[in-house]
């Protein structure tokens, strides 16, 4: 088996930058990439000319975009020798952090810029997923059902409930409440009445269940961590990475059944680091639907399968609690960033940037990243995870 | 001419044997010749022992409801209509899933495990599309 800690703390995120966002889109889909690039750079105290990778993620709904970084890049005309457009959906943002740790290891580039960007396009959806036959004809359609039929499955096996998955949308909400940039900020704290009162999305999922939508961008800047000492910030070391993809909701596999649901993701990248669930100070947990954070608590290790219910109960995780996660506010109260926010919470946290939603002594982090194709079939999820460390 | 129609499956040449047999109220899948899985979606390649041979072979359309949800918004025009609308996704007594709808009983009626059979809906003079409803005596009171 290859060694899995020879990128271990090799590189650093230098810089970090968001865009301003929200619901009401005022910038294109390049415009927010733009942003975010050029304030993650201005952030690590770079120059654009330092720059020499650049990876994107693919906007969602875009169709067929080929060579969409390099179109990035030639707006800012950036000088790259790197550049790749990364497509695994929400998990991508974790995931060019991995990429470009790689690539600064092989001596591919020293400066390699991740970025993302979405703005609400009005020129629909017309994209091709194979297999799509089999499920939108019934009227199987969006992200949402498939975290509602994994949501069903878990109350069916393991009695969880609605109130449960309640209990993590009122901790995000309470850490968004104490972010001022987060898109629900303003409308306060929610309560588990409230969660049980918001309308059905799909059922079993109500909308407080769901992740907000949102136009906006973010990039963070990753280089050597020998590299990341020069610059503006304190840097923020890189010490594991994991990624996992699988067919999910087909039949079982009993001997593929383990690299379901992340947990190869996870396995890998706490061992690269050297640590485990219970080092971590605070976590940032790829949040689209409630339910998806109960089942990366269970998949991850940070609690059995099957209780993440009773596990979240508690408050656990609001920031001031025993595990803060997602302490922006996550995609269900921050901002649907697609997984940039998150990335960028986490290294903010971990320079001790947060003001009052700060951690307290936070030197450990670990952020995860999802997304995938919902509405083929087989499912096919992707997984990215990375632990940040001082 | 509706304006927003519902999505029509477009077969493949992986799944081109599935709509014909849909066509004639029959429910196929792939045998593979190779380690016996039977697969589904279709596919040239066996998931399981990756043989590229096998033969297409009829199900008993029975089975159990899996998972089932109800949509209570509409993520396309075509479907405001329904709403709201249960999909589910149907284990099949041979082993493979799929997503369908259940018809025949209220959304409230559907529970994981009730017993289903395939009936088959035709959309237009070229795809049926197989759904699923209730065994006889399967609703509970």
């Amino acid at each position: 088996m290859a060694d899995r800690r020879g990128l271990k703390d090799r590189c650093a995120i230098a810089g970090v930058g968001l865009s301003e966002f929200g619901k009401t889109p005022n910038q294109s889909t390049i415009g927010f990439t733009l942003i975010g690039i050029q304030r993650a750079v201005e952030d690590a105290g770079l120059s654009r000319d330092d720059v020499d990778g650049l990876l994107v993620a693919m906007p969602a709904m875009m169709g067929e975009e080929h060579g969409w970084a390099a179109r990035i890049a030639a707006l800012l005309e950036l000088s790259t020798g790197f550049s790749y457009t990364m497509d695994i959906g929400g998990a991508t943002p974790v995931a060019m952090v991995q990429t470009a740790a790689m690539a600064i290891e092989a001596g591919l580039a020293s400066v390699v810029v991740c970025a993302y960007g979405h703005s609400e396009s009005p020129r629909g959806a017309a994209f091709a997923i194979p297999n799509l036959e089999f499920t939108m004809p019934y009227g199987e359609i969006g992200a949402t059902s498939v975290q509602a039929h994994i949501a069903r499955r878990h109350m069916h096996e393991y009695g969880t409930t609605s109130e449960q998955l309640g209990h993590v949308a009122v901790s995000l909400r309470h850490n968004a409440c104490l972010n001022p940039s987060a898109q629900m900020y303003a409308k306060g704290p929610i309560s588990i009445e409230d969660h049980q009162k918001s309308r059905w999305v799909v059922e079993p999922l109500h909308l407080f269940d769901c992740c907000v939508q949102t136009n906006g961008g973010g990039a963070v800047v990753v280089t050597s961590a020998e590299r990341a000492r020069d610059c503006a910030r304190r840097p923020v070391l890189v010490s594991g990475m994991g990624q996992s993809h699988s067919a999910e909701m087909i039949e079982p596999w009993p001997e593929k059944q383990e690299h379901r649901g992340g947990v190869p993701a996870g396995r890998r990248c706490f061992e690269m680091a050297g640590l485990g669930p219970a080092d971590m100070d605070l976590i940032q947990l790829y949040d689209g639907f409630t339910i998806l954070v109960l089942t990366e608590l269970e998949n991850y290790g940070f609690c059995p399968v099957g209780e993440g219910g009773a596990f979240v109960e508690d408050g656990k995780l609001q920031v001031g609690g025993a595990l803060p996660c997602c302490t922006a506010g996550g995609l269900l109260s921050e901002g649907h960033l697609m997984g940039m926010g998150h990335l960028v919470e986490g290294v903010r946290q971990i320079r001790g940037e947060c003001g009052e939603r700060q951690v307290e002594g936070a030197e450990t982090c670990f952020v995860t990243g999802y997304g995938g194709a919902p509405h083929t079939y087989p499912v096919a999820l992707s997984y990215s995870t990375l632990i940040l460390t001082r | 001419m509706a304006e927003w129609p519902k999505f029509k499956p477009v077969p493949t040449e992986d799944s081109e044997p599935y709509w014909e047999g849909c066509a004639k109220r029959e429910l196929r899948m792939q045998k593979c010749h190779g380690c016996g899985h039977l697969r589904f979606p279709p596919s040239a390649v066996c998931p399981r022992c990756l043989s590229e041979r096998s033969e297409w072979v009829r199900l008993s359309g029975r089975g159990r409801v899996w998972s089932w949800v109800v949509f209570w918004q509409a993520y396309y025009p075509g479907y405001a209509a329904d709403v709201p609308y249960n999909t589910a996704i149907v284990e099949l007594e041979e082993g493979p899933r799929l997503h369908t709808n259940i018809t025949g009983c209220d959304n409230e009626d559907i529970f994981i495990g009730m017993p289903v059979e395939a009936h088959f809906e035709a959309l237009d003079e070229e795809i049926v599309l197989p759904k699923f409803r209730p065994v006889e005596g399967s609703v509970k009171g």
